[in-house]
Order: structure tokens, then sequence, then C-alpha cells
């Protein structure tokens, strides 16, 4: 069973993990009440377990900048959501400033159990497949390691001119991830696409949990 | 080796062949043929209820009426009769089982309940057993085949674990033809109870064997694998077959679709220090380097060679590896310069312009291993016709007589008039390449060995 963003977010944070601020609602006005609390500009998604594809099927607006134009989104993404899934909510979350585009992911493997994946996202993932895995447990200097693997190497540590990103803090998340995966059996796959990583900093902006029925 | 678990199956002292057979056609008489025809010295005894003896080994009724001690069993009877053979083994005090029938879990879920039904019979026991629907193992260190193959490969320091019966078979007839030595074959068949973790476990302490190479189909418990093979510090080597996707399942998440099941097992083997190669050329090319050849320190390749089109290509083949063929010490070039015509090249790689007299290749090679910015060296001889080839090649072997603390691999390129030397390089535990691409390649997964040994970066 997949479980819905706000759950997976909840997991993560008890791990410790990152995760920009954000807040479930039931309804356009709720949903406009929470962007308040969390500050705009606001992203504004459909909150469910039975929805895997969001984005596919337009149920992700991003940054809305007033309350007029949240409850425009999340009216529009509730009455599509509720076709699919009549228990459908949104989730309102803060709009992560622009960094370099990570995956980190776990699964359990049906030989070894559970891994843990990481690479470069956006295009380097979806295109290029640039990945690196490891058996779980990963400890920080693996971790380190598995950052070092993929090929896109060069984009985190800065290339061009670019900031290099703060590799010790992906070095955190892998490992928390890895712990994760290794305590909680009931988890079978986890995703966080995108974590943005930052200078200084990084944190899951999405966050997809599947876990045993 | 005496105490580890599976030294009564490897190492047994007498042998009980139950189901064996007059039938020549029947793998029952085989496998006893392939036991009493080799050097093996301990006991044989042969069980069939019908005859009284086979192959001039005396044979009796059922295993309870065996005169003497019985440490290993190799089972051949209907699969239907195995679980009450389980239980005789087990009454008689046998150690171990090979059990050669087939018949179990490759059949479906029927045969997968009685394979069940055996391998709790023989653990009840405390019999540690092989198979089934293995066929069988070999063992050089005691002149043992209790297998179907019907010759022994030359002795040697690699054993080999396969998943896969008929690949060993080809294995062991094309290690005949190509002279490469082999210590143990191990098929390991259904794997009820004896998997590759075991075996790792058992070569790693086996004094004679040095390098350990597999054919990996799928393991049953990849975390057990993984955390025996940690522990294993002689070279490891294995080919996975079955790369396709085919069958995955449709994932619902990114991870799940991007890390498939072939992109675990490159983490993991890598994990444990597995040199995974591709097939099973490359693997017997990569054992024989590093069964034979000091660590690799790193991946600085010198080149020496009496010809430039070999030199080239060689470097290239290195190069594409992710070795380097850097710069020679000052003090390397003037050594080699002192020893070659004047128009000769003395950049690595090192070009003799068609000299390999014996003295120039010994002399050249001494001062490669000798220069610290190198790591191993790969001596080139391609044959022009006008030489001899076995020239250059004792002079390899007379610059390695005392220990080379660096690895050194030989390419002799050529036909039917180089042929000899591959047995004068075996001999001498020189590994011998017939083009510098197999060469460059048994150096990359020497180097790569030496690389997954080391601790991970902090």
């Amino acid at each position: 069973m997949m479980l819905n963003e706000q759950e997976a977010r909840e997991l993560l944070a008890r791990y410790g993990i990152p995760l920009n601020e954000s807040r479930a609602a039931s309804s356009a006005a709720e949903a406009a009440e929470a962007a308040r609390h969390i500050g705009f500009p606001v992203a504004v998604k459909a909150l469910s377990g039975k929805i895997v594809h969001k984005s596919d099927l337009g149920l992700v607006e991003l940054n809305a900048t007033n309350p007029g134009e949240v409850i425009l989104a999340a009216g529009r993404i509730l009455s599509v959501a509720r076709e699919i899934d009549p228990a459908a909510g949104v989730l309102v979350s803060a709009m992560a400033p622009p960094g370099v585009e990570v995956i980190v992911g776990g699964k359990r493997d049906p030989q070894f159990g559970p891994i843990i994946l990481f690479g470069l996202g956006g295009i380097f993932v979806e295109i290029f497949r640039d990945i690196s895995v490891r058996v779980a447990p990963v400890d920080r200097a693996m971790a380190m390691d598995m950052i070092d693997d993929v090929k896109g190497y060069a984009v985190l540590k800065g290339a061009r001119g670019r900031k290099a990103v703060d590799l010790e803090a992906l070095a955190g998340i892998l490992v928390a991830a890895s712990r994760l995966m290794m305590e909680r059996d009931e988890v079978l796959e986890l995703d966080m696409n995108p974590v943005m990583a930052y200078g200084k900093g990084a944190i899951a902006v999405d966050a997809r949990a599947l876990v045993r029925d | 080796m005496a105490g580890h678990p599976l030294s009564s199956l490897l190492r047994p002292a007498s042998i009980a062949v139950i189901g064996a057979s007059r039938d020549p056609a029947k793998w029952g008489c085989k496998v006893l043929r392939n036991i009493v025809g080799n050097p093996y010295k301990g006991k044989v005894y042969a069980v069939n209820p019908s005859v009284s003896a086979i192959e001039g080994v005396a044979c009796y009724p059922g295993v309870g009426d065996v005169p003497g001690g019985v440490e290993l069993a190799v089972v051949i009877v209907p699969s239907p009769a195995v679980p009450r053979v389980v239980d005789e083994c087990g009454a008689k005090g046998v150690k171990a089982l090979c059990v050669i029938t087939a018949g179990f879990g490759e059949t479906g879920p029927e045969g997968a309940r009685l394979e069940e039904r055996v391998r709790e019979r023989a653990a009840s026991h405390g019999m540690r057993m092989l198979g089934p629907n293995t066929m069988g193992f070999l063992n050089n260190a005691i002149g043992l085949n209790a297998s179907v193959v019907p010759k022994m490969p030359p002795k040697g320091e690699i054993s080999f674990i396969t998943q896969s019966g008929a690949l060993g078979l080809s294995l062991v007839d094309w290690s005949i033809g190509s002279h490469l030595g082999l210590n143990c074959v191990v098929s390991t068949g259904n794997k009820a109870d004896v998997s590759e973790a075991d075996l790792l476990e058992y070569f790693e302490e086996d004094g004679d064997t040095r390098t350990i190479a597999m054919y990996i189909e799928g393991l049953k418990d990849g975390r057990r694998f993984l955390e025996a093979a940690k522990k294993v510090r002689k070279p490891k080597l294995a080919i996975k077959a079955g790369m396709s996707r085919a069958g995955a399942r449709a994932a619902a998440s990114h991870t799940g679709s991007l890390a498939g099941s072939d992109a675990v097992y490159d983490a993991a083997f890598r994990q444990c220090g597995v040199v995974r190669v591709e097939g099973v050329g490359e693997m017997f090319d990569a054992a024989m380097a590093l069964s034979t050849q000091p660590r690799a320190k790193g991946n600085r390749v010198a080149i020496l060679s009496n010809g430039g089109g070999a030199a080239i290509m060689a470097s290239d083949a290195c190069e594409r590896r992710g070795l380097t063929v850097p710069e020679l010490r000052r003090h390397t070039k003037a050594g080699i310069a002192r020893l070659l015509p004047a128009f000769a090249s003395v950049k690595n790689p090192i070009d003799t312009v068609a000299k390999s007299d014996h003295d120039i290749y010994r002399d050249a090679l001494r001062a490669l291993i000798d220069d610290d910015g190198i790591d191993c060296v790969l001596v080139i001889y391609a044959h022009g016709g006008f030489t001899n080839p076995e020239e250059p090649a004792r002079a390899v072997i007379d610059a390695l007589r005392d220990k080379c603390p660096k690895p050194v691999v030989a390419c002799w390129m050529g036909g039917r008039e180089v042929g000899d030397v591959a047995r004068m390089f075996r001999r001498n535990r020189v590994p011998y390449y017939p083009t510098p691409e197999r060469a460059s390649e048994a150096l990359s997964a020497l180097i790569r060995h030496y690389e997954l040994g080391k601790a991970p970066r902090k």
C-alpha cells in the first residue's frame, strides 16, 4: 500500500530527514489557510495514497503566490483527484528555493534485503540512469563513496564555476534512509525525488513510500 | 582443512556411491568409474541391492551393510527414493551427502516439496548436503573426481563454484585444452543446503586454493553471501548471468524501477570485493593472473614490446580499461636506452624495434619492475617468424625468478610457433595471453581486486 505524501513525510521526519514545511488540507479554504501559515510562495499537490503519478495527471501546482491562487489551484486539484480517490486532500508545501536536484531512495531487494539508491535528479536519472546503489546498512564513508560514484559527481562538486553542494548533508540523508530501511521492515520502497541540495544543507521536497499491506 | 564442516564433503576419507550401476550409460556407473579411476586414496564402496561388485568395487545392498565407516555418500538413486536413502545414511553415521539425483525444486512445486523433505532429513542427521541436482565435484588436491565429468583438469590453484552443471562440464574440458589448472570444481545444483557462501568460507581456509571463481545465476540468500564474501581475502571473481530486466514487477517508485536486480548485484559484489567479469574466458584469464601474481598497488602499467603495433594496441587496450601507461623515470629510460639501438623508443610503451634477445628482454623488464612510478608490467612478443619466441619467454621467466614484487603478465602473439611458450609460462607461473586485449583485461581485474580491497573513501 502506498502511503500518502503527508504520511511518508512524517515517516522520514522521524529519522531526522529535513523536509520543506507542509500542511494537509481537505478543502480549498483550508489550503489557503495552510498557505498563510507557511508563507508564500507555496506548492499545492494532490494528497492521496491511490494517486501515484501526480504531475502526469496535472495534480501539482507550483509557485502559488497568494491565497486566491491557492484556492483556485486547490479547488481544481481536489475536483480531479476526488474522481480517482474520494478521500483525496491537498498538501500545501513551502516552495523550496532552486538547488541541485538529486534522488535518494530505498527498496527491499528479494536477494539482498534493504538497498539504498542515490542519483542525480532530473534528466540525469530519467535519461542517463546515473545512479549508484549499495546494500544497506550504509555508513557515512559509504554514503560519500556512493555520491562520488555517480557520473555527474562533477555537477555536485560545482562544475563550471557553480558552487559545490553540501555533500555532508546528502550523506546524512543517505545514512538516515539506510537506518529507516534497516529498522522499518514494513517499508518496501522509498523515494525522495527530488532532494534539493544547496551550498549549505539539503531538503527532501517530495516523499513516497510503499509499505506492506 | 580437517574440522571445517565441508571437509567431510570435499575431502572425505571414505565414499559410498549409492545407486552405483553396471550400465555404462548410467551416471551411477560413470561417477563410480570417475572415483576409482583417479588417484583418490580413500576407501570406496558401491551400494546396489542387485549386484555384488561393480568396476572391481565391492557392492553392498544398503549403505548400512557397508563394513567400514562412510564419510561421504554420493547419491544417484531415483528422486522418490532419496529421502529414505538420506535416513539410511544418517543411521550409518555418514557425515556429508552429494545428491546428484535430479527431479527436485527445478521441476516444480511437487519437486520443491520433496527437496525440502530431503533437506530437513539431512539436517536432522547433522549431514551437510551438496545438491540435489548437482553434477558433483572434483578435488585435485586429493585426486578425487566425484562428478559426472569424464576427465580431471590439470592441477592448479583456482577453485570454481558453478551453478550450472553443463557449464562446469564444458569448463573442465576447456581447461584441459587450455592447460589451465584447477583445484576444485563444485557444481552447486539446487543449493538446498550448501551454497556459494559455505563454499567461499571453505576455500578461504583451503591451502590449495588461491583464487575463487564463481558462476552465479541467482543467490538464494544474498545477505549471507555478502557477509561470507566480505571475510574472504583471496581474490574472488564472478560471472552473474541473467541480467535482463524481464520479470521485474512494475515498480511503484523510481527507486524500484532504477535499482533493478543487476544494479543490486553489481553493488553487492563491489561491497564484498568480488570482481565481476562478463564471461568464462575473461574469468579464467583474470584467475590466472590473480593466482600467480602479487597484488597490484595501482593502475600504472609499463609495456615492453618487440613491435610498435602491438605496443600501441596494448596501450589503447589498457587505457580503455581505465589503466594508465605513464612516462617512465629518467633513470629507467637511460637504463633501457643503453640496451637498445639508438633509434629505438624508450618511451612507455617501449618498442625494442624487433629486438627480442634474452638479455635485452630480461634487463629491460627488470628496469621496468624497479621503476617506482610503475605498478605492473605487460610484456609483449609479436612473432615475426625470424626470431625464436622461447628466447624472450625465458628472459621473462629469468627476470621473475627472484620473487617479483609487482605483477607481470605476458602476451605472446602468434599461432602454432608460439605454442610451446604457453607450457613454459604455465610451468613457471607466468600468466600468458595471446592478445594484448586479453592481457590488459586480466591486468584490469588484478587492479580492480586491489581497489575493492581498500576501505571506502572517507
